[in-house]
Parts: C-alpha cells; sequence; structure tokens
C-alpha cells in the first residue's frame, strides 16, 4: 500500500493563510507547532508535515476504510534529513508509516509506506495511465501480469504524481 | 435557528473554498464537502474555523472528524448552539 500528497507551494500561498487564528490548533500537535514556529521556513514546514500527514491518511483511509477529518491523530515524526529529503514515520494509534517528502522551491512531495524498503520499489505512472477505481480507491492494472495494484494520486496546483508500488 | 437559515450560512461560508459551481449551485444536505464541492482538504479546516466564527462555537476535535459533508455539519452546528 501506499499514500502520496503533493503540494504547490504558490498555490498552497495563495489559498491557505496557516497564520490565521486557530489554524494550526486544528491541525497540528503542540509538537508540531514548536516544529513550525522555529523553523527558519515556518511555511515550507506546514506543507512539509501537512503532506506527510495527507500521504499517511491516504494509506490509512485504504486499510481501514475509515474516512473523517483528524489530522491531529497523524502525528509526524522526523527521522532523518538528508540534502532535501525529509525521512520520517507518522503515528496514529498503534499504526506507523514511513515517509520520504522532497522539498523544493515549487513544491512539497510526500509517499508514504508501510515498510522501509518499498522506497526502492516505487513506480512513477504516467498521468494519462488508466485507472480504475473501486469504492472512491483508485488502483492500476499492470499488463505484464494483470495484478491489480493500489495506487495513490495527488494532485495540486501545476503538479500531478500517481504512485505505486 | 432553523435548518434553512443554518444552510443558508453554510452555503455563503463554503462558497470560497467550492472548486465545482455545479456542486455548488444544487448544494443540498447530502453535498459532500470534498468530493462533491471539491474542496481542498487543506481549506477543510478554514470551513469549520469559518463556522465556529459565524455561529460563536467550539468545534471539538471529536465533531471536527465527521465535518466533511452538510448533513454533519448541520448536526453539529445544531447540537453545539443547543449546548450553548
Ligand atoms: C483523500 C483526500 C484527503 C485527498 O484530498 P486532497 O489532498 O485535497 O487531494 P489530492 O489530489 O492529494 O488527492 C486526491 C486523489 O486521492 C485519491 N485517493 C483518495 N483516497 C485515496 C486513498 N485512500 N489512497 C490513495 N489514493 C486515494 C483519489 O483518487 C484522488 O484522485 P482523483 O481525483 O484523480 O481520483 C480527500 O479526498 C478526502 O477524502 N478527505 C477526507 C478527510 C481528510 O481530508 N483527511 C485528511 C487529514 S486527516
Amino acid at each position: 500500500m501506499i499514500g502520496n500528497d503533493i503540494v504547490d507551494l504558490a498555490l498552497a500561498q495563495k489559498d491557505s493563510n496557516w497564520r490565521r487564528h486557530g489554524f494550526l490548533d486544528k491541525i497540528f500537535t503542540e509538537k508540531e507547532q514548536l516544529l513550525i514556529l522555529k523553523s527558519e521556513y515556518p511555511e515550507t514546514m506546514v506543507w512539509n508535515l501537512w503532506s506527510r500527514k495527507e500521504a499517511s491518511y491516504k494509506i490509512y483511509n485504504r486499510q481501514t476504510q475509515k474516512r473523517g477529518y483528524f489530522p491531529l491523530q497523524l502525528e509526524c515524526f522526523t527521522v532523518d534529513i538528508i540534502n532535501d529529503f525529509y525521512y520520517g514515520n507518522v503515528i496514529i494509534n498503534e499504526q506507523i508509516y514511513f515517509t520520504k517528502t522532497e522539498i523544493t522551491s515549487q513544491y512539497i512531495n510526500t509517499i508514504a509506506v508501510l515498510k522501509v524498503s518499498d522506497f526502492d520499489s516505487i513506480q512513477f505512472l504516467k498521468s494519462n495511465t488508466a485507472i480504475q477505481k473501486d469504492n472512491g480507491l483508485p488502483f492500476y492494472r499492470d499488463p505484464k501480469n494483470a495484478v491489480l495494484k493500489p495506487v495513490s494520486i495527488s494532485h495540486h496546483g501545476r503538479f500531478e504524481q500517481i504512485v505505486c508500488i | 435557528m432553523d435548518k434553512q437559515e443554518i444552510i443558508e450560512k453554510l452555503r455563503s461560508i463554503v462558497k470560497p473554498y467550492s472548486n465545482n459551481q455545479n456542486a455548488f449551485d444544487n448544494l443540498t444536505e447530502s453535498t459532500d464537502f470534498i468530493s462533491d464541492l471539491q474542496i481542498n482538504s487543506a481549506n477543510l479546516v478554514d470551513v469549520i474555523l469559518d463556522i465556529e466564527e459565524e455561529f460563536d462555537i467550539v468545534i471539538d476535535n471529536q465533531s471536527m472528524e465527521r465535518m466533511l459533508d452538510v448533513q454533519s455539519a448541520i448536526e453539529i452546528i445544531e447540537l453545539k448552539l443547543s449546548e450553548k
């Protein structure tokens, strides 16, 4: 299983005012808010953490069939920062997801997986790939072996990404 | 406040965040904020904060969890108003 999220930073800046009273409290834990406020680039950290929650939510949603708005329950932890990549975990209840987040000046992109080794087998699908939906969840039929694979789709502003393992 | 008044207020709250004009024009109780109005999930928090301000209520995390469609929003608003 896989989850992804992409944030077009220009669009996010236009559409969201993260400094709005109450905004951070509704979606980020106290520790996450500290990380944002202490960061040299707080806005980038807002979308960095948000994209990790969203990518992980997509796996959680597929695993549990639960649909809901509970960003505070998906807590982000940063494990390592290598160049422009943040490696971390998102934890909800007893479940742990592994996240890899790329930070650029134009977009922020997180991919979430269930085990670290999955990061080595990620496939990026073209935007015209035939995707089928089952109960709202996207799948892709691998032409090589006809196996139905779970995919994750994200689009925001100028960017779109479709991934599977 | 009756249900119709709540719906009218909700309609003006979601308007700036909606990305599907047709779904917005045909807004009913069963309209989903995300799949129908195509509100970006990061803007759902703005909808929730706008509701808090407009109705002068506090939406706790448990209520926020199911705030995904017009019907649940109405239920939560009615409940919070009755507790005031
Ligand atoms: C899943 C969801 C969060 C994505 O919303 P978004 O970030 O605004 O938009 P994105 O472009 O990143 O994602 C939309 C895509 O995700 C795909 N998707 C939905 N659920 C998915 C899942 N469980 N796994 C993988 N992909 C999924 C959809 O197919 C959609 O692509 P499509 O429109 O081309 O079919 C949203 O659709 C939703 O259901 N939200 C409910 C509550 C919520 O926001 N929770 C998040 C924080 S707790």
